[in-house]
């Protein structure tokens, strides 16, 4: 008795219902051989398939570094995606004619493999009064079927053998003649119990499945555990039929009227249910027929019904190709959201180094760093007291004076650049400091950074100092070798050369500290005017004013080019973390392409072409 | 182990009793220590221990004759029946819809008015709380008077508000017994998530596999020992176990006797609070280390950072310009009267820092003139003060690192001016003349006098010359007349006199100049210590004070 073909509309009606009666004689239609329906045009499929490679490999190659609120969820969700995309997905669209799998699901202890073994009147899954029983996959199909399975396109992470064993990462396959061909069972572990592979592995099982048989018990029909995944099947298109098993006498109205107002409050009120009340077994372990048969028959209709059969997996894979849009969007968002923390904690970086540099920039410019000591050195390298008068008067005299401090006396000049260095390499490691403190309280208060965050970046690297040091003498030979190089063109420098480059390199040195130091307070008048104006006149005396002025320019530029390279350096201490992540700048815009590419594809092989009522009507509700 | 470690030892295992006054003790040393880290520690890691105090507190201050016992475990199990079995009276609804029990129900053996108080604590509503006294019982159930039995929503339902209940009851009962049945035993959320966190409390929890009735004896050891293999790897390996069931009286014989000697010891109350604070005591001992001496900022430190805040205040130069000073008010007052006025032309090296006056003795202190510090040096007194709070740092917990570095940075805002004020009431030694500045000052107008004296006496001599008067015969010394012995002389003398003090006054300013600095770095001292080093002193003496504590609070 075939069905009628390419009317599924109409084979839900003709089923009859099976909760009463006698099972239907439809058994002997079911062992015909059904031949491979000819299937959507292939372009469609084709094209299908290609977006879902795509897909798979832009969510492979998606990643989410940085810790973010939504980062664990995205790694969870894209590793199951890609399961689901290589166990179910791509195998399912490449062999639609493909036998139903009925994954058998549920709590530990809810009688999954008591259920399975009744259906197929066999001893095939062990079951036991251990929690959790069940700790590897045992899928049970007609042996017609059985090929199929074993070729290892669906589930291909699952090591098909033919033994009973408690390895998780097999699949044992058995024959089962008791069951008709097209439709297979698949006894999954637990979704609750402490052993946590045993979840694992019931998701990646529940979301290869052509249709859930979800099984629960009356005691455990309220659990939150499993109405999370029911709302999550719900939410992918799954086609969901429920046992509610070891329902004590007495109770079964009360409790699938309960049952019955919970599916309707998560919007599953047409899902099939069967009650199974609480029962000694038999012999073998197996549920008395009587009990059993209501859901035997069904899946025998189910069974028999090619078309019916083909709508429950068309249904359930166009539910899952819609899913990916929403579900990818999700982790497009998570990849977008570590894009962003990664340029946030860069730019709190940058901020903390930047008011270092301005730090430095200032420092530089009032001049006042040269107030202390290298001040009092300057007075003891020029001279003192009656200096400056004479200075006003006698340019030639100071002249005098300074050429005999240089060449009669190296050892102060020496001193005042020491002093010079010294208070610059104080100045950047204090700044330095100050941004690294900064910038790792402000990471800190960001999940994200303060999860890169290690202990040592609290502090300056350790060795700024000497990097300080030997960058302020490397700038210090490039201002001697400037005032060599501007020496060769002016006459009056020509007559300043011949002094000593060494002392001239010097008092432009000064000459950027001091420039701006006219600062008419207290001492700042005795002290820094009256050697503002010293080492100004010193200076214009053997330069000219212009000259003075452009080198020290010059050399302040240079000076703040330098430090603000080696802050740069501290700053990539941080940065180096962020960009060591390897984020794109746009990383979800390349996963919602993608998703939109299966989408147009899906919608344009249309599997579900009008609404179907797929499942035969069933259920002891 | 000592011999007064393995005394005491004896002494508590003896019957694993809890000694009241000794736990009271270690709850006083456990606030004692929050008091102390509060203000440094992050809230967050001392959540439990506050949670601790507060409940044991409010324990410990109500009824010690009362056990309360919960019964704890997943939708299903019975947990209602079994509660209803214990109490002979069907007191909780039973049903077979799920989640059934939605809020707590006490029942209390003996009289109610007593054990009111402590579930008005506890929270369970006055309609839901039962006696379990009645004169039909005779002595039946005299063993368990005392018991006062929770019903425990389930923690695993759809319901949310269901387990918000059970985490906060069971933060607060005495004891629990955990009712698991053949169907449920396994479930991840039951172990995970509640027997986990009861694993210093082995001898508050019991676990009974209800439902027993369903299961054959032989599946009854062989679930039995499956559920004491999951309970050694959740911790509890020495928590009693035993089947029960609510349909079989005989089948609660067991659980009874163990609630009745509960009962009876009164120590359940004790032994929790006891066993919270073993965990709260485990949790907080990662905040303590090594003890920390107080004085653990060493002088090395404290030098450097006093250096650093010396030059920042501008001490060199305040020490430069008075022995400037020195020199300068030393030539106003001992130099050659002849050129004496010319030094007034210079102003006084320490009037343009405003320090000229002697120290201000008034609370008010005008600020100096000394000029700022500059980027640099605020960098330097940055780093120092940094470099003291990681001194203070190293040998303790690294959460101790942060406090301690924002105590050595408290009052850095107030730094600048405790700096100028103590520079300003520093005396700087040179406000008063020294006697023989006066000594040589009389003698200098002496000779000055002598030299005038002698021009007048030549001048007179030479103008009675010029009148034609008789010529004074000028008193002689040899051959030199003493008129201009005494004017050349007194010039010379003033002249020389002058030039040999000179270097007697650099000397005397140089040791003056000295003097200064030692008193302005003295006082300097003084306001890093006060400033810097006092606030890190005390995170250290707290953390040593808590130190103490948590041993209080972990001694056994």
């Amino acid at each position: 008795m075939e069905p009628p073909a390419d009317e599924p509309t109409a084979t839900a009606d003709n089923v009859p219902a099976p909760t009463v009666g006698p099972p239907a004689d439809d058994e002997t239609a079911v062992a015909v051989f059904e031949p491979p329906m000819p299937v959507e045009p292939p372009p469609a499929v084709g094209a299908l398939a290609e977006a879902l490679s795509r897909l798979r490999a832009a969510i492979g190659g998606a990643a989410y570094p940085l810790v973010m609120p939504s980062a664990d969820e995205a790694r969870r969700v894209g590793a199951a995606l890609v399961s689901q995309l290589d166990d179910y997905l791509l195998p399912r669209l490449a062999r639609l004619d493909a036998p139903l799998l009925v994954v058998v699901g549920g709590s530990t202890g809810a009688g999954k493999s008591t259920l399975v073994n009744s259906l197929v009147r066999a001893p095939v899954s062990a079951t036991g009064v251990l929690r959790p029983t069940t700790r590897s996959a045992v899928l049970v199909s007609n042996p017609a079927d059985l090929p199929w399975f074993r070729k290892g396109e669906l589930l291909p992470g699952l090591i098909r053998t033919t033994d009973s064993t408690d390895d998780p990462r097999t699949l044992q396959l058995v024959a089962a003649p008791a069951l008709a061909a097209g439709l297979a069972l698949l006894d999954a572990p637990d979704i609750d119990s402490v052993v946590d592979r045993n979840r694992q592995l019931a998701a990646q099982l529940l979301a290869a499945a052509d249709l859930w048989l979800f099984v629960t018990t009356a005691a455990r029909y309220a659990d939150a555990v499993p109405w999370e995944l029911l709302t999550t099947a719900r939410l992918r298109g799954t086609v969901i039929a429920l046992v509610l098993n070891r329902v004590p006498p007495g109770a079964a109205g009360e409790i699938s009227a309960h049952l019955g107002e919970m599916l309707a409050a998560h919007d599953m009120a047409a899902v099939p249910l069967f009650v199974l009340p609480e029962t000694t077994l038999d012999g073998q372990g197996l549920l008395s027929e009587a009990d059993i048969r209501p859901l035997h028959d069904w899946f025998a209709q189910l069974a028999a019904d090619a078309n019916a059969r083909s709508a429950v997996v068309r249904q359930t894979l166009d539910g899952a190709l819609a899913a990916l849009g929403p579900a990818v969007d999700g982790l497009a968002d998570a990849a977008d959201d570590q894009a962003l923390a990664a340029r946030v904690l860069d730019e709190r970086v940058s901020a903390a180094y930047r008011t270092a540099k301005r730090t430095v920039e200032q420092g530089l410019q009032d001049g006042r760093l040269l107030r202390g000591e290298v001040l009092a050195r300057w007075q003891e390298f020029v001279g003192t007291g009656e200096f400056l008068r004479t200075l006003e008067s006698r340019v030639g005299q100071l002249r005098d004076r300074l050429v005999a401090a240089l060449t009669g006396r190296p050892a102060p000049g020496r001193s005042l650049q020491a002093a010079l260095e010294s208070q610059l390499v104080t100045l950047l490691c204090g700044v330095a400091a100050d941004a690294a403190e900064q910038t790792y309280s402000a990471w800190q208060a960001h999940p994200a950074g303060a999860a890169l965050l290690v202990p040592s970046l609290q502090k300056p690297s350790a060795d700024l100092p000497q990097r300080a040091d030997r960058m302020v003498r490397d700038w210090q030979l490039w201002v001697l070798d400037l005032v060599r190089a501007e020496a060769g063109d002016k006459r009056v420098v020509a007559r300043g050369a011949a002094y000593a480059v060494n002392g001239l390199g010097l008092t432009v040195m000064i000459a950027v500290f001091t420039a701006t130091a006219f600062i008419p307070t207290g001492v700042e008048v005795a002290v820094g005017a009256g050697t503002t104006v010293a080492a100004q006149k010193v200076l214009e005396a053997i330069f000219g004013d212009q000259a003075i002025r452009t080198l020290a320019n010059r050399a302040r530029d240079e000076l703040l080019i330098r430090a603000n390279l080696l802050l740069d350096a501290e700053a990539a201490r941080y940065t180096d973390r962020t960009s060591a992540a390897g984020l794109d700048a746009e990383p979800g815009a390349g996963l919602r392409r993608a998703a939109a590419d299966v989408e147009n594809a899906r919608e344009e092989l249309a599997l579900t072409a009008a609404a179907i009522a797929a499942l035969p009507p069933g259920g002891t509700r | 182990m000592s011999l007064v470690d393995k005394v005491r030892g004896a002494l508590v295992r003896d019957d694993g009793r809890v000694d009241a006054q000794q736990l009271i003790e270690r709850l006083d040393a456990l606030s004692r220590f929050l008091r102390l880290v509060d203000p440094y520690l992050p809230d967050g890691d001392l959540v439990a221990a506050h949670t601790l105090v507060e409940r044991a507190s409010g324990r410990l201050a109500l009824s010690q004759d009362h056990t309360v016992v919960a019964l704890a475990g997943s939708t299903g199990s019975g947990k209602s029946s079994l509660f209803n079995a214990l109490a002979r009276l069907k007191l909780s609804p039973v049903g077979v819809r799920r989640p059934t029990t939605g809020a707590a129900y006490a029942c209390v053996w003996g009289p109610l008015e007593q054990a009111n108080r402590l579930l008005d604590w506890v929270g369970v509503l006055p309609r839901q709380r039962f006696v379990r006294e009645s004169a039909l019982d005779g002595d039946d159930e005299a063993a368990l008077r005392g018991l006062v039995l929770l019903d425990l929503p389930d923690f695993d339902s759809v319901e949310r508000g269901h387990r918000l209940e059970v985490d906060r009851l069971l933060g607060l009962v005495d004891q629990v017994v955990w009712v698991v049945d053949p169907q449920k035993y396994g479930d991840r959320i039951l172990h995970n998530a509640y027997l986990r966190q009861f694993r210093a409390h082995a001898d508050i929890t019991i676990v009974v596999l209800n439902q027993a009735d369903r299961l054959s004896t032989a599946d009854t050891d062989v679930v039995l020992t499956d559920l004491k293999h999951l309970l050694e790897e959740d911790g509890l390996p020495t928590a009693p176990v035993m089947a029960t069931s609510a349909k079989q009286p005989g089948m609660l014989t067991e659980l009874r006797e163990t609630l009745e000697k509960t009962v009876a010891e009164r120590q359940a109350a004790l032994r929790r609070l006891s066993g919270d604070l073993d965990t709260v005591g485990e949790q907080l001992a990662g905040m303590m280390g090594p003890p920390a001496a107080e004085d653990e900022v060493d002088r090395a430190t404290v030098r450097q950072l006093a250096e650093a805040l010396a030059v920042s205040a501008g001490v060199p130069a305040v020490a430069e310009a008075t022995g400037n000073a020195y020199r300068h008010r030393a030539a106003a007052s001992t130099g050659w009267p002849v050129v004496r006025g010319l030094r007034r032309l210079r102003p006084d090296p320490l009037r343009r820092l405003h320090l000229d006056s002697a120290p201000p003795t008034t609370d008010v202190v005008p600020r100096t003139s000394v000029p700022e510090a500059d980027a640099a040096q605020r960098s330097a007194v940055g780093l120092s003060v940094r470099a003291v709070a990681a001194r203070a740092a190293a040998p303790l917990p690294a959460v101790w690192a942060p406090p301690l570095n924002a105590a050595a940075r408290s009052r850095i805002a107030d730094l600048p001016d405790a700096l100028d004020r103590a520079v300003a009431k520093t005396d700087l030694g040179i406000s008063r003349k020294p006697f023989w500045w006066r000594a040589v000052g009389l003698l200098q107008w002496a000779f000055v006098l002598a030299a005038l004296a002698g021009l007048g006496w030549l001048i007179t001599g030479y103008a009675l010359r010029a009148l034609g008067l008789p010529a004074v015969n000028y008193p002689k010394v040899g051959e030199a007349p003493i008129p201009t012995l005494l004017l050349l002389g007194g010039l010379a003398l003033g002249f020389l006199f002058w030039l040999l003090l000179k270097p007697i006054v650099n000397w005397a300013a140089r040791r003056a100049q000295r003097r200064a600095e030692q008193r302005l770095r003295a006082a300097i001292t003084e306001v890093a210590r006060e400033y810097v080093v006092a606030p890190v002193r005390d995170v250290l003496h707290a953390y040593a004070q808590a130190r103490e504590a948590l041993t209080a609070v972990r001694s056994e």
